[in-house]
This record gives structure tokens, C-alpha cells and sequence, in this order.
């Protein structure tokens, strides 16, 4: 069995061959593993989808939800509820997916800010970016293109163009409905390449981030991994973690353990999800991100943990509910976007 | 019907739509075709005077999903997201004919082409461009690129779900729609569409895309461009199968087209043009079925 490599910073053919597995072959997928996986996952929701009644509407599993319910379920509660803000790090994450988007597409990249800018606009700048960055004092907007210029100097130099033969697609979204629809797993996969399985694994599926690593990173690939898995039949060959900060590239086989962790961990807050959904208390998990959290005020075992790790201070940007990614990402259900053109 | 899709399943998936496919009687047809006319001329009758409505697939998905959205319809303005299928057709033709290495190269030729057209329609110099074409001829590099990933992702999506080699005679991407209007009024008009169109037989097939999953009324949804194509071109226009593809969810399913579906849906049609009749009517805009 492959292990899994530690980050290294790699460019051109060599970036390419560690992404398809050069040197190494393709395993061969088991017919029926996608399935197996999808009722067990199907037997162990049954009681909690069971618990939610008549609730209108799926319980919605996203990178975002899974990360969040299993830290704290408080946490995720709280978050909900609080107005979306954005902040320099989530523009500039969506910033750079963008640049990479149109990087990997066109093959030309020549002014990162505008064209990253003009990007969201041309989609409706749905999470308000473009807004955003417009109202931000000179300073800190200059800053932040220079950031962005930084960030896509590192991934121009460090990706080459896809070959056409590569069937390279960008923000692929995946769906993946269980128990009948009432429980949906979502996610948008920043680039996957590689065509469908014919009998080996044969999808390479890549995340970029512009923040710094963490191993939470590794879990949302995990998740990744096990939605293709569902949705295609076969699982991706390999998962990565793209940093276009450092231009590090994480890379890992996908074996029948990365898919069984990622089913657990979908389980574990799958059920939870649907315990909230209907109804149902949310569990307070104290941790280290409780000073970030937007309910700190109304949860006396956060507070006690702030004061009891800080003496009494709050961190900076405490209870401002700062999020603890570095993008957003739209895993909202595609409405039928096939207008009948005028 | 969902399929059990074995690997590779662009096989599998085409295998299906080439199966031999049912006969269906022009008798009964006939009298369904009879009965719906009749029941759209009533309905059509009460547009108010001057009004032209079109019944597409997306108008049938909102009045039964989304019947409180039927009186304030969003009006129509180009996106990467609405644009992707009219580009990504393109795209899949130019790879099916081998004329580009892939979806990429495809949909770079496609918007290319766009451009240029709708510079000659500029200058007088040509009759039409693509509806997209003077919109996305406008965007800068940023915007542009975001229009061309959109596409290759559907584009890659439709290039891969099929067995393009397994098609007796090449089939038609996209081809023409289905219009149908209602005779005495020329009020309503219903449209149809179909990515794909085969033959298998002496039957049409048809392959059609949706996003995100199957719903609970994914069948009417796949029966709605049967039955159109039924009403415009007659008993021998009607498609023997559709089949039908979610790629967000991976999801397949086979409508075999009888009777009982081309029924079903007609009454589904009735219920969506009535919502919208409805809220024609309504003096807020919303109709009655959504209060």
C-alpha cells in the first residue's frame, strides 16, 4: 500500500506526475464497494432520519456543517445564526479559487485582481467579495491584491496547463442524496481530472487552499473522496491539498480506509445533524476555537474555558464569529439553472 | 426507473438508451392528444387578452416545485451558469465530429466563434450569434474565463456519461426543439428539449441533463419532452425512451415512454399551466394553488 506523502513543494511534470500517479498503478475498483458503502451509511442513518419526523426539507452535510457539528454543536448552532461576515482571508481564498479556476481553463493569468474580481461578478458575487474588497481601505485592498498577485505567481509557475486528453473540470459539484433524499451530502470540489472509471480508479480530485495547513484539510478530501465514491461507482485514485501560499502539495492515495473514516465521520455528524434538526438540544463541546465563537456569550462552558486558557482575556476578534476556514464555498442545491434562452 | 449501472458507465448508461423500446398504439395517443388539446384550449382562453405564455422545462419544474414564484418571474439575464448548457452542447458536437481534443479545446473554439459572430452581426455582416455571444463577447479576461470553466465542466460531464462509440449512426447533440402551440388561441405554446437525440428503430430516444437530484417528480420531468415532441410532431414523433442524467448526484434514470406516463404528465402539464394561468390572473401575482 502507498503511504501517504508529506507536503512538498513541487512544479511542472513533476506537480502533474504526483497528481496522476505516474510510476504507480491505478488500483482496480471493487464493483461493489460504492454500494456497500452507501448501505451501510443508509443502515446507520436510518434511526436518526427516522427521529426527524415530518421536518420539512434534507438535512444538508457539507464540509462546513460536518467540521463545525462535530467540534461543537453549539458551535455550529451559533454560527447559523449569526450573520455571515466576511473578512480579508475569505476573500482572498475565493480571490485565488478563482485565479486558479481560470488558470487551469485558459492557461493565462495576467492580472489576478481584476480578472479574479470580474470573475465574481460575472456570477453574481453571490457572497459579496466584490463588495467587499471595494469598501476596504486603500491600504488594506492594495495589500490584498498583492497577496493575490503572490498567491497566483506561486500557481502559475507551479501548474502547468492541463492537457485537453485530461478532461480537467473546475468547481465540480457533488450531490449525494441518502435516505431518500431527507439527508444530502454537498460539496464543490475546487478541480478534478481524469475521466470516468472503466475498471480502475482513475479521478485525481485537488483542493486549493490560500490559507496555511491544517489537518482538518485532510478530512474535507476525505469527504470528497467518499461523495465521488457514491456518486461515480469508483473511488478517486488520489486526493490533494493544493497551498498556493507556499505552492506545497499534499498529496494521498485513496484506500478503503480513507473512504471507512470519512463514512464514520459522516455518521457520527450526519446524526448529529439530524438530532438538531429535530429538535434537539445542541451538545456544548468546549475547545480551543471557543474564544471565535459567536455564541461565547451565551455559553458559560466557553466562557470558562476562555478565561480558564487566556486569565480572563478574550482573544483578539473574539465572539466576532470569525470563520475557521479560509473560503467560502456555495454548497447550496443547484437550482435548474436551463432557462429557455430568449 | 433508476438503473443499476455497472463500470464503466457511460456504457452501461447508453446501453440502456439503445435497448429496443416499446411499441406504443396511435389510437391511444390520438384520444390523449384529443383530451389535452382540448384542455389547454380552456386554460389558454383564460390568459389575460395579449399575453403569450410558454410552458419549458423549467416552467413545468418551478410550478410544481416552486408554484409562489410563478406570479414575479425572475427575467431572464446571461450567466455563466445560464449560458453553460448552450455553450457545452456546442462543445460535445465539436468533440463528437473531432474537431477539438476535448471539452476544453471544444468550448474555446465554441466562445471563439461566439465572439466573432457576434462582431459580423455587429457590422451587419451576418444575420445572428449565439443568444449568449454579445453578452459574453462584452466581459473582460476574469469573466470570460469563469463562462469557459462553467462550460467545460458540463460539457465534460455530458462527454463522459455516454458511450459516444456505441451509437449506430452519430447522434444529434442538442438538434432542434420541440414547439407546440395550442391552435385556436395562440396563446400557449409548449417547448421541449433534448440534449442528445437518437434513433432506435424507428423510434427517437432522447437524452436529457438536469442538475442537482431527482426529485419525487422526476419521472413527469423526463415525460414532459416526449409529450411535447408527441403534440408537435405527431404518434411517430414520440420518443420510445428517455433517459435522463443528474451528474451533480451521479443519478440515472430510464423512462420507458406508455401510455400511463404520457398521461400522468399530461396531467401534470394542465396543473403547471393552471398555476401560471393563476398567477396571470392574480392581481399580487401569485397563484391561487401557491396561497
Amino acid at each position: 500500500m502507498e503511504r501517504r506523502q508529506s507536503a512538498t513543494t513541487l512544479r511542472g511534470a513533476t506537480l502533474i506526475g504526483r497528481l496522476r500517479g505516474e510510476g504507480s498503478d491505478r488500483p482496480r475498483v471493487d464493483p461493489g464497494l460504492a454500494g456497500g458503502l452507501r448501505d451501510w451509511l443508509e443502515d446507520e442513518l436510518a434511526a436518526p432520519v427516522a427521529a426527524l419526523g415530518d421536518q420539512n426539507g434534507p438535512v444538508r452535510v457539507t464540509k462546513e456543517t460536518l467540521n463545525q457539528v462535530l467540534v461543537c454543536e453549539s458551535h455550529l448552532v451559533a454560527r447559523r445564526g449569526a450573520p455571515r461576515r466576511m473578512t480579508e482571508e475569505l476573500a482572498r481564498g475565493s480571490l485565488v479559487d478563482a485565479a486558479f479556476r481560470q488558470w487551469i481553463t485558459t492557461g493565462r493569468l495576467d492580472d489576478p485582481w481584476a480578472d479574479s474580481l470580474a470573475a465574481m461578478e460575472a456570477t453574481g458575487d453571490s457572497d459579496g467579495v466584490v463588495a467587499f474588497v471595494g469598501a476596504l481601505p486603500s491600504a488594506r485592498r492594495h495589500a490584498l491584491a498583492d497577496e493575490l498577485a503572490a498567491h497566483g505567481a506561486v500557481l502559475t509557475a507551479a501548474w502547468p496547463v492541463p492537457s485537453p486528453t485530461w478532461l480537467a473540470r473546475t468547481q465540480e459539484r457533488l450531490t449525494v442524496p441518502l435516505a431518500g433524499g431527507r439527508i444530502v451530502m454537498s460539496g464543490v470540489v475546487d478541480l478534478a481530472f481524469g475521466a470516468p472509471s472503466s475498471g480502475n480508479a482513475s479521478v485525481c480530485i485537488v483542493e486549493v487552499k490560500s490559507g496555511r495547513r491544517k489537518v482538518e484539510h485532510r478530512g474535507d478530501l476525505h469527504l470528497y473522496a467518499l461523495m465521488e465514491t457514491l456518486r461515480s461507482g469508483a473511488p478517486p485514485f488520489r486526493v490533494a491539498t493544493y497551498y498556493t501560499a507556499t505552492g506545497e502539495l499534499d498529496v494521498e492515495p485513496v484506500g478503503r480506509e480513507v473512504l471507512v473514516g470519512a463514512l464514520h465521520r459522516v455518521h457520527c455528524g450526519a446524526t448529529a445533524l439530524c438530532r438538531l434538526a429535530a429538535g434537539g438540544e445542541p451538545a456544548r463541546s468546549p475547545n480551543a476555537l471557543c474564544g471565535w465563537c459567536a455564541g461565547l456569550a451565551s455559553c458559560p462552558p466557553g466562557r470558562a474555558r476562555v478565561e480558564m486558557t487566556s486569565g480572563g482575556a478574550p482573544p483578539a476578534g473574539a465572539a466576532g464569529g470569525l470563520t475557521d476556514d479560509d473560503e467560502v464555498e456555495d454548497t447550496a442545491v443547484e437550482e435548474d439553472a436551463t432557462w429557455v434562452s430568449p | 426507473m433508476g438503473v443499476a449501472l455497472t463500470l464503466p458507465r457511460a456504457g452501461a448508461v447508453t446501453d440502456e438508451l439503445l435497448a429496443p423500446v416499446l411499441d406504443i398504439s396511435g389510437e391511444t395517443l390520438s384520444a390523449l392528444r384529443g383530451d389535452l388539446v382540448e384542455a389547454l384550449r380552456s386554460l389558454a382562453s383564460d390568459l389575460p387578452g395579449g399575453e403569450r405564455f410558454v410552458l419549458d422545462a423549467y416552467r413545468f419544474s418551478t410550478a410544481r416545485r416552486h408554484p409562489e414564484r410563478c406570479g414575479t418571474p425572475e427575467p431572464f439575464a446571461p450567466s455563466p451558469a445560464r449560458c453553460r448548457r448552450a455553450v457545452g452542447l456546442a462543445a460535445v458536437d465539436r468533440c463528437l465530429r473531432r474537431r477539438a481534443r476535448g471539452p476544453v479545446e471544444a468550448v474555446g473554439q465554441v466562445l471563439e466563434t461566439g465572439v466573432d459572430d457576434a462582431a459580423l452581426v455587429e457590422r451587419g455582416e451576418a444575420p445572428r450569434a449565439p443568444w449568449w455571444a454579445k453578452w459574453y463577447a462584452s466581459l473582460g479576461p476574469g469573466g470570460r474565463a469563469v463562462v469557459a470553466a462553467e462550460a467545460v465542466t458540463w460539457c465534460t460531464q455530458l462527454w463522459t456519461a455516454l458511450a459516444w462509440d456505441r451509437f449506430p449512426v452519430r447522434p444529434q447533440v442538442g438538434g432542434r426543439d420541440d414547439w407546440w402551440d395550442e391552435p385556436s388561441t395562440g396563446a400557449l405554446t409548449l417547448h421541449g428539449r433534448a440534449e442528445v437525440r437518437a434513433r432506435v428503430g424507428q423510434r427517437p430516444v432522447l437524452v436529457v441533463v438536469h442538475s442537482s437530484v431527482p426529485d419525487a417528480a422526476a419521472t413527469t420531468a423526463l415525460a414532459f419532452p416526449a409529450l411535447v415532441a408527441g403534440l408537435a410532431g405527431g404518434p411517430r414523433a414520440i420518443p420510445g425512451r428517455v433517459v435522463g442524467l443528474w451528474p451533480t448526484s451521479g443519478q440515472v434514470r430510464v423512462l420507458e415512454v406508455e401510455e400511463g406516463a404520457l398521461r400522468r404528465c399530461a396531467d401534470d402539464v394542465l396543473s403547471a399551466v393552471g398555476t401560471w394561468v393563476d398567477a396571470a390572473q392574480s392581481p399580487d401575482g401569485v397563484s391561487r394553488s401557491a396561497k
